[in-house]
């Protein structure tokens, strides 16, 4: 059981800093000059942060399919990303790696 | 209006990945014994899903405070990068849309309007593109996290909807793949935090979007002129 004052004070420590982080640079964006090159270089933040977050959460999951190493979701991402280049489509792409997972696992 | 429900509309299929993040949430809330009134204010104050998971890890060993704000610090680091990329979107709004956008600020949603980005003339489009979107991922999580506090896991654990999340991540990452130097900076990214994840206070994320950002900027530096003359014709 976590004590009352001691979740709301984390709860507003924690509050605070993620407004702050998220507001920081935004905060002095009028005294900046952002040339076009920045607004390139700004547009590899996706590439360069989801992945990093995706593969930590697939690859340490430990798996059942022994033919796969127990890195079924591993696989069935990497065949994802192909399906979602091809298709664009969100859905087709999540609901492909959604139904490739039961019929691996439970199959 | 209608450039906000193309927002809104935008973020929707990707909400098939935040709802069963948010069910996580609010079932990991439910188990720690949270009420839903903590459960919910925690979701509307800090509204950082990864960092509330860690907190409320960390609160449930009663962890010191600096230890769960310098957690927390880390994991949303990655904000300032979101935050710096919103910037000359929201440059000359008012400072009410601009600590609006601020709070707003998520992976889905800065992806989904970076996705989009070239559909708009100007900035007051995209960010009221930016707006529908953002409140679609605010109502879905939100929702979600009751849904989740309420009900528990509400599908067969066999489903594995906890997979949607990753796979969701996917459809965030690929349209914003202009040319070969994104797809490498992707791949490095997915295989240098592997490497790193063991990092002390888990700071290999950051180190590897940094990294993989770096290598980003390098790859898609400008060419030198080949006369070495400089300037344009």
């Amino acid at each position: 059981m976590i004590e009352a004052n001691y979740f709301w004070i984390n709860i507003f420590l924690l509050a605070v800093s993620a407004f702050g982080i998220r507001f920081s640079v935004i905060a002095v964006s009028k005294k900046l000059t952002i040339t076009d090159r920045h607004k390139e270089i700004f547009t590899f933040i996706p590439a360069a942060i989801l992945p990093a977050m995706t593969s930590q959460m697939v690859f340490f999951h430990q798996g059942q399919v022994g033919g796969l190493f127990g890195k079924e979701r591993l696989v069935i991402l990497l065949l994802a990303g192909v399906v979602c280049y091809f298709t664009r489509n969100l859905l087709a792409t999540v609901g492909f790696g959604l139904v490739a997972l039961y019929l691996l696992t439970q199959l | 209006m209608k450039i906000f429900a193309q927002g809104f509309r935008g973020m929707m299929p990707i909400t098939v990945g935040i709802v069963p993040f948010g069910a996580v949430m609010g079932t990991v809330c439910a188990d720690a014994q949270l009420s839903l009134f903590q459960s919910v204010g925690m979701n509307v104050f800090v509204f950082a899903g990864a960092a509330q998971l860690a907190a409320i890890e960390l609160m449930s060993k009663n962890a010191e405070s600096a230890v769960v704000l310098a957690t927390g610090l880390i994991i949303n680091l990655r904000f300032l990068l979101y935050s710096a990329a919103l910037s000359p979107v929201v440059q000359n709004s008012s400072p009410l849309v601009k600590a609006t956008s601020a709070y707003l600020l998520t992976d889905q949603t800065y992806a989904v309007m970076s996705a989009h980005q070239d559909r708009f003339q100007t900035n007051a489009q995209l960010v009221k593109f930016y707006f529908g979107a953002a409140t679609c991922m605010a109502l879905a999580w939100h929702l979600a996290v009751i849904a989740g506090y309420t009900f528990g896991s509400f599908a067969p654990k066999s489903f594995a909807l906890d997979y949607a999340v990753p796979l969701s991540f996917v459809t965030l990452v690929v349209p914003t793949l202009k040319n070969r130097t994104y797809v490498y900076v992707m791949i490095l990214s997915f295989v240098l935090a592997i490497f790193l994840r063991s990092l002390p206070l888990n700071l290999g994320l950051v180190v590897t979007a940094l990294i993989a950002l770096a290598v980003g900027i390098y790859l898609s530096k400008p060419q030198a002129n080949p006369d070495g003359l400089g300037g344009s014709a």
